[in-house]
């Protein structure tokens, strides 16, 4: 059974391989899947025949391979292994599973077709009619009908959509499509996933007992918070600050948001009553202030006001979820981290999606696209199998935040800005690994006890915890020191002048 | 040469052993297990001393050096173990008597000797001191687990409290214009299908309950504590046909203690520990309470601080806290008895998986 779901693994990755393969041995194509008869396709020098197979709606064309659960299973984590010959006994659940597996391949033709080396926009457009037709007549975009794995595909499609069409998703910004969407839609959805899935507790909580631990005897505590959000994350650490035993009183706590300006500032200002009042409710004293970027979206640690005595902390939870759903740019983040360090930071507490493994390390589109969509049906799935009866409530999740997600990896993928693996970035820096203590490791699995078992905890290093579905790695969390901080601004270089210095040249030029 | 040995006094000896092909001595209960026999411990002994002593002399390299067939570093560990703690006592002597030598050779005569009553003793104590230490072991750690789920409870809750106020301000906002509580509908689809999604979870405002929605199985719609807010009265009164009236487990009642802890109660007993009253409250009410939840914080409450809830008010009875009651439901009271082995069975990932295993969800030892 279990070299049986690895195969299934093979059959559904070995697609990343496929750009190098249709023509020149086309044998990936063909060890692929006995399902069809690739020798006639594969002899084509070109993708039509092989589409148009796999669009036609003849199910006897395809014969039942137990698509299984790919995605619920324990695929090998690595995700493209070089696509041996699966061989699958029907299973009777053939008809829904086989959509599914009809479905990834046009998605995955899609992409190809978009990006990949035989690009034709013309065939990725059709590609997309037809999976529309697929998954629409479900109301799959609606989010409410269709099965999981329709909807998952439904997602998709509009990002990839949306990248053909060169629309505003693929750019970063914001779908259009939902943009209409309901602060309090978007509020109940938030709400929602925290409770169905640990996966936005999972990171908070674990920043926050390392904060803690980082401060235990301090008297003065200043979070510096590069995307605060709602602030739920907070709540938490306010309430263990207060309820700490034998140790100092509970100390002032500080917050300073990081904002954009603008609208996003109001809305954060509003966080920032909303916290005030909840530690008043504690009897925390607590203090909030912003910080704004730059217009390049810098940080800069002079806006931050550093009280003499306090212990500083840097929180950058790269998990948005809230209804802006768009992320700052890298060099925003990398001038906040190497920020943190200018602050003399205590600890940097960085909770971060967890990056796809890529197989070829070419990191082309297809494989990245892949691996966003391994991500997503592995949390599309976590959140079945806890609550599969609760189809609205997830669908409701679904459509008003992974989806949005999707549109934005998918366009990231496309972009080639892969943003993961800040942890890599901050080690190359000269970031210490804090250890993750035993106090952290029991919370995350007692944390994940509340949920279904299919979450795992995993170790990955010292420093980092890792929540993973079955196998698929979603989110992270880790937790570093900074270096000490370089000289000050003062020995400013000349413009221009190349810097060693771990900022690079994100705080220098001025 | 290894002679099959009669079973010794010890009760918990296997009545039954066998040869090996290997020439060790298994039994052959259902689970083989291998028998120390003296001439195997002779061989052992003999191993670790040339290797330094039990301190200095790994499995593996005992291995090594013995070089019996069939013997695996699971047998040696647990025998280097044992071993270890037996010298132990014999330690103390070797520090302060002259009498050392003649210790170490007891300990060596012991294993080595024929005298099977010497060396039973010395197993004897040998057990008992290792089951003493692991006991102890075992009890720390689950105090140390019982910390860590009383803290991450608070959280929990404090989190849910926060969204709760971040939840308030949203729907205050949209009483405030004017929209009927019932008619989120007046937003068309989205409303619709809002309203659906919450009917479906019975209501996304009460955290807790959608844990219990896993934890039961989810079989049903669990109405939520309808803990929430004035604005929503009316839309909780409209869910009320779609959700009273079937089989409800009442997640909240009455005890705002961690239920974790009550299970861990259990457990602890069946593990035969005095640890199980540690730390722990003592209501043996609660014991068919298993929510994991810190629910009961349900409604309006206007906790002045959520550490009162856990450290002042062991019993928070739901009557007292003015929390609002489901509407019509009888749940607030008592769960029915029925309802006290399925938690113990489900929730409880500290139950889960029984024995000591050190699964990623619980660890005992």
């Amino acid at each position: 059974m279990a070299v049986a779901m690895e195969e299934a693994a093979d059959l559904e990755i070995s697609g990343c391989n496929s750009n190098s393969t249709i023509d020149d041995n086309g044998c990936a194509w063909t060890d692929w899947s006995p399902v069809m008869d690739w020798g006639p396709l594969s002899a084509d020098d070109d993708f039509r025949g092989l589409i148009e197979s796999m669009m036609c709606d003849d199910p006897t064309g395809l014969a039942p391979t137990s698509f299984d659960p790919y995605w619920n299973s324990n695929p090998s984590s690595t995700t493209t292994s070089v696509g041996t010959s699966p061989v699958q006994e029907p299973r009777n659940g053939g008809d829904d599973n086989e959509k599914g597996l009809r479905l990834v391949h046009l998605l995955m033709a899609a992409a190809e077709a978009l990006a990949g080396c035989h690009e034709s926009r013309e065939l990725a457009r059709v590609i997309l009619v037809r999976l529309k037709e697929l998954v629409s007549p479900a109301g799959a975009t609606c989010g409410e009908g269709g099965t999981t794995m329709e909807r998952l595909a439904a997602h998709f499609t509009d990002a990839l959509q949306g990248l053909l069409d060169g629309s505003s998703a693929a750019v970063g910004g914001q779908p259009a499509s939902h943009r209409d969407d309901l602060p309090c839609d978007v509020l109940a959805a938030f709400q929602l996933l925290q409770d169905m899935s640990p996966y936005v507790k999972f990171g908070h909580f674990t920043a926050n007992q390392a904060i803690l631990e980082a401060v235990a005897v301090d008297r003065r505590v200043h979070i510096v918070d590069y995307d605060i959000a709602e602030g739920v994350q907070w709540a938490s650490l306010m309430q263990a600050l207060v309820s700490r035993k034998d140790g100092p009183p509970p100390p002032h706590m500080r917050i300073t948001a990081v904002t954009r300006g603008g609208g996003g500032a109001r809305a954060v200002q509003e966080t920032g009553r909303r916290l005030a009042a909840f530690a008043a409710s504690l009897g925390l004293p607590f203090t909030f202030g912003q910080c704004r970027l730059d217009a390049d979206e810098r940080f800069r640690p002079g806006g931050v006001k550093v009280v003499k005595g306090e212990a500083v902390v840097a929180n950058c939870v790269l998990q948005p979820l809230n209804a802006a759903g768009t992320r700052r740019g890298p060099g925003s983040v990398a001038s906040f981290l190497s920020g943190a360090a200018t602050l003399g930071a205590r600890v940097v507490a960085l909770v971060e999606e967890e990056e796809q493994e890529e197989e070829e390390g070419e990191g082309d589109f297809v494989g990245r696209f892949m691996g966003e969509l391994h991500r997503y049906s592995a949390l599309w799935d976590s959140l079945e199998a806890g609550f599969p009866i609760q189809g609205r409530a997830r669908g409701l999740v679904e459509r008003v935040i992974l989806g949005p997600r999707i549109a934005g990896a998918v366009g990231r993928a496309y972009r080639g800005c892969g943003e993961g693996g800040w942890g890599e970035w901050m080690a190359g820096r000269g970031f210490g690994r804090v250890g993750i203590s035993c106090f952290n490791h029991c919370q995350a699995r007692l944390l994940l006890g509340l949920f279904n078992d299919g979450y795992r905890v995993e170790e990955d290093g010292p420093n980092k915890l890792v929540l993973a579905w079955k196998s698929q790695r979603l989110t992270s969390a880790s937790i570093w020191s900074p270096p000490p901080p370089p000289p000050a601004p003062a020995d400013l270089l000349p413009v221009g002048a190349v810097s060693n210095s771990m900022e690079d040249s994100y705080l220098l030029l001025d | 040469m290894f002679p099959s040995k009669k079973p010794t006094m010890n009760s918990h000896e296997r009545p039954m052993c066998v040869q090996g092909d290997s020439g060790l001595v298994l039994t052959t209960d259902p689970k083989p297990r291998l028998r120390w026999t003296v001439e195997l411990h002779d061989r052992f002994v003999d191993a670790v001393t040339q290797l330094g002593g039990p301190d200095k002399a790994t499995p593996k390299t005992i291995m090594r050096v013995m070089g019996v067939q069939g013997l695996t570093l699971y047998h040696l560990k647990s025998h280097l173990q044992k071993f270890r703690l037996g010298k132990q006592p014999h330690k103390e002597i070797n520090d302060h008597s002259i009498k050392d030598a003649s210790a170490l050779d007891m300990q060596r005569n012991a294993a080595s000797s024929s005298g099977i009553m010497g060396r039973t003793m010395n197993d004897r104590n040998v057990h008992i001191t290792e089951a003493l230490s692991m006991q102890m072991e075992v009890q720390r750690r689950i105090q140390e687990q019982l910390e860590v789920q009383k803290h991450l409870q608070m959280r929990i809750e404090a989190q849910r409290k926060y969204m709760q106020t971040i939840l308030e301000k949203a729907c205050q906002t949209l009483a405030g214009e004017g929209m009927a509580s019932v008619s989120y509908k007046g937003h068309g689809n989205q409303g619709v299908i809002h309203v659906g999604a919450m009917k479906d979870m019975g209501s996304p405002m009460s955290f807790p309950s959608l844990q219990d929605l896993h934890l039961y199985g989810g079989d049903d719609q669990l109405d939520m504590q309808q803990h929430m807010d004035r604005p929503l009265d009316g839309f909780f009164q409209a869910n009320e046909g779609v959700c009273l009236g079937k089989k409800r487990f009442n997640p909240y009642s009455s005890n705002g203690k961690s239920p974790l802890i009550c299970a861990d109660d259990l457990r602890l007993q069946e593990l035969g520990s005095a640890a199980a009253c540690m730390g722990a409250q003592e209501e043996p009410s609660k014991n068919d309470q298993l929510q994991i939840a810190s629910s009961v914080i349900g409604g309006g409450i206007d906790m002045d601080s959520i550490t009162d809830v856990y450290e002042t008010k062991p019993v928070l009875s739901t009557d007292g806290t003015g929390e609002k009651k489901h509407e019509g439901s009888p749940k607030l009271e008592r769960p029915s008895p029925r309802r006290a082995p399925l938690p113990v069975e489900r929730i409880n990932p500290m139950i889960r998986g029984g024995t000591l295993p050190q699964t990623r969800n619980i660890s005992y030892g």
